[in-house]
């Protein structure tokens, strides 16, 4: 399964990349975190104790989570902000906690961590008009850091809103890819 | 902690993030500053969503004119690298909003967010003066260069990184198995759905 959580705005990136997705691989699920009711992560480390592997917040996250436990690719779609995502997708991705391997292991000479599944693939889709190269980089980095602590593989990719459709179609083809 | 120790010295103002309602009043306390000093924990390698979200807030609200702003990031990771993006971000932040960037600190090796004191850092003979300078520049207003916790990082060898990987991930299952489950067993998630 391919999950796409998206924070829509006017160009709906997330539903058109959906559509793009779904002509190459039916099994794809779409969420825009934008229109849903998901709290910021508590800290309360529940996840990593009491409720080891379920997060303890009962909102529509919990309708997310067992969709990211079960993909084979995760693509996260935000507008670039200050270099990064948007609050609405930081979120989902602060949550996400539950669904990570505790255990920490050593690779290319440093610790990191990983995901449940096993060999989830890791994109994350930038959009933003005008974008100067430090924020390009700076996006692509964060995508580079949660790769890293994820043990993931997978791509950074940015659009501006006029939507490219050989781009789209670029991202559709890489997500689903074996 | 990080802050009340820059308050004892510089005389400012802690306020909290509230981590639910309105943060007008967050931005309003920011628009009236002269300088501002943003501390808050690294969550999948920068700051926590509702920090995200205050920043998002503030930059639509606007109101800044040459405040001066400064960053610290907090976490476990022993690495400048994980957790550098948070001080990123705020450097954008600040570009976007004729607020003057005069730099941050990035703190690993472990979360301050306890209660506990800077000496109780696992590498406070290097942390504790860097971040003393650090403070020092606030003081001044001076710009703060990135080689001041760059220097304070402390390289761990490849035999403590395994041993730290061995001694991390024993606590975790530990823990883990402390509350009755089995950290083998597939996510709850993924149960919930077969």
């Amino acid at each position: 399964m391919i999950a796409i959580v998206s924070d829509d705005g006017q160009e709906m990136v997330g539903a058109v990349l959906e559509e793009a997705v779904s002509h190459l691989d039916p099994q794809v699920v779409y969420f825009a975190a934008n229109t849903m009711d998901i709290k910021p992560c508590a800290a309360c480390a529940s996840c990593s104790g009491k409720t080891y592997g379920r997060c303890v917040i009962q909102d529509d996250m919990q309708q997310v989570l067992p969709k990211i436990a079960g993909c084979r690719a995760l693509v996260l779609v935000s507008p670039v902000v200050f270099g990064g995502v948007s609050h609405h997708i930081k979120k989902v991705m602060d949550r996400m906690a539950a669904v990570g391997n505790p255990r920490y292991r050593v690779s290319g000479g440093e610790l990191v961590k990983g995901m449940s599944g096993q060999g989830m693939r890791y994109y994350m889709v930038g959009i933003g008009d005008h974008l100067g190269e430090a924020e390009q980089s700076a996006f692509c980095s964060l995508h580079a850091e949660n790769k890293n602590i994820m043990s993931a593989k997978g791509k950074a990719f940015l659009l501006d809103s006029r939507l490219d459709q050989g781009l789209i179609h670029e991202i559709a083809r890489e997500v689903t890819h074996e | 902690m990080l802050l009340e120790r820059i308050c004892t010295v510089t005389g400012g103002k802690v306020t909290y993030l509230p981590q639910q309602g309105s943060l007008d009043a967050l931005v309003l306390a920011m628009q009236k500053a002269a300088t501002i000093v943003i501390s808050g924990p690294c969550y999948i390698n920068t700051y926590p969503a509702r920090l995200i979200e205050l920043l998002e807030t503030a930059s639509q609200a606007g109101g800044f004119s040459g405040q001066k702003l400064y960053g610290i990031i907090n976490g476990g990771m022993p690495y400048v690298h994980t957790h550098r993006h948070g001080l990123t971000c705020l450097q954008f932040f600040a570009e976007q909003n004729q607020i003057a960037w005069q730099g941050g600190f990035v703190l690993g090796g472990g979360a301050m967010l306890d209660g506990n004191p800077l000496e109780k850092h696992i590498g406070r003979k290097k942390v504790v003066p860097a971040f003393d300078l650090f403070v020092q520049h606030i003081i001044e207003g001076s710009s703060s260069p990135d080689s001041l916790y760059e220097r304070a990082e402390t390289a761990m060898g490849s035999i403590m990184t395994h041993f730290f990987a061995r001694l991390l991930t024993f606590m975790v299952v530990r823990h883990i198995k402390k509350h009755g489950h089995d950290p083998d067993a597939p996510n709850w998630y993924l149960r919930e759905q077969a």
